[in-house]
């Protein structure tokens, strides 16, 4: 199922800009292989349940899957044939903001080339273009 | 044991990110070098030649500067967005015969015997906090799961460790273990399930609003 968070402070939020590359969440931190964007935008709560499901499909039980991402973002629409005003439409739909150069989904326990299958196969579903990538050197 | 690579340089008298992206532009990664109580200094390394090193996972570096020839530690590493290219590197003056501590990566050997009864293996600490000499750095920590049964795990107390290298993290802490493999459909934890229409707003206290309203 798809996620949202728990608890909000606000129910609807303004769309805001996707600016710049990221500067977190951009390494592979707790697997051994990961997904990475190379696009932003957003990525809606069904489409990180779908790349999941993908995954864990994909992989039969073996290894591990770690998702980096979250939907903490409402995405608010007002119905079709509305007239002009009456204030903000409903929260619709939950999505996590995505800046290039994030790391989606990360998997560990399996050998490169099967993570290689099963990301490819979750890449698929993601609406950005996405790449394999490892762990960086250590330091 | 880790090799020595030997790293040409030149000097990079302007600091600064134009400068180093300029430095950048002709295939250079600028760099800095410092320790030892002499001052730091600026330098400019190839591009190529550093990425191969550090893929190859050398950590001591022989930079030479100005026909001089120095001993350093690669001690950060500075990456572009994507994780492709390194952008900034910095140089530790080292003696071969000085004790250091720096992060070595943990190497799994074997097939654990705990995968084909059902297990996962599972790996919190890919690499590890270690104090030994600049000439006796292990390239990798290797740990053999080839016996490791379900439900077993290795400790830091546990690894064996090459002569004269000491680790510095938790002794109880797990490095690898062969956990019960999840349910195939197990949904991630966290969050909210989509039964749930709406997420809890939490709301304001009473005091709050009336603060608020007072200061209008």
């Amino acid at each position: 199922m798809p996620q949202m968070p728990k608890r909000v402070k606000f129910r609807k939020s303004q769309r805001g800009k996707v600016r710049g590359k990221a500067s977190r969440g951009n390494f592979v931190a707790f697997g051994e292989y990961g997904l990475q964007t190379l696009d932003g935008g957003w990525l809606t709560a069904e489409a990180i349940e779908a790349g999941r499901v993908t995954a864990s499909h994909s992989m039969r039980g073996e290894g591990r899957l770690y998702i980096r991402v979250f939907p903490h973002k409402s995405v608010t629409s007002i119905p079709l044939e509305t007239r002009m005003g009456k204030g903000k439409g409903e929260p619709e739909f939950w999505a996590a903001v995505l800046r290039p150069g994030m790391i989606l989904f990360e998997i560990a326990g399996i050998p490169e080339g099967a993570a290689r299958d099963v990301l490819a196969r979750v890449a698929y579903k993601m609406p950005f273009k996405c790449r394999f990538v490892g762990r960086r050197p250590n330091v | 044991m880790a090799q020595t690579f030997i790293l040409p340089s030149e000097d990079r008298p302007k600091v600064g990110t134009n400068a180093s992206k300029q430095v950048r532009k002709k295939g250079l990664t600028p760099a800095v070098m410092y320790g030892h109580g002499e001052g730091s200094s600026s330098i400019a390394v190839n591009l190529l030649d550093l990425t191969k090193a550090v893929r190859q996972g050398v950590r001591v570096f022989d930079i030479t500067l100005n026909g001089a020839t120095q001993k350093t530690l690669l001690r950060a590493l500075q990456w572009d967005a994507f994780g492709a290219e390194i952008v900034h590197a910095d140089f530790y003056r080292v003696r071969a015969d000085e004790k250091i501590t720096l992060e070595v990566r943990v190497e799994l050997r074997g097939v654990a015997p705990g995968i084909a009864a059902g297990g996962t293996l599972v790996q919190p600490i890919h690499s590890l906090s270690v104090e030994c000499l600049v000439v006796a750095i292990p390239e990798s920590i290797r740990v053999s799961v080839a016996e490791l049964q379900l439900n077993q795990a290795i400790h830091v107390k546990d690894l064996q460790l090459p002569e004269g290298v000491k680790v510095k993290n938790d002794p109880d802490a797990i490095v690898v273990q062969i956990s019960q493999k999840a349910s195939e459909e197990e949904a991630p934890t966290g969050g909210l399930a989509a039964e749930q229409a709406e997420p809890e707003v939490i709301a304001r206290a009473k005091g709050d609003e009336e603060e608020e309203a007072e200061k209008k």
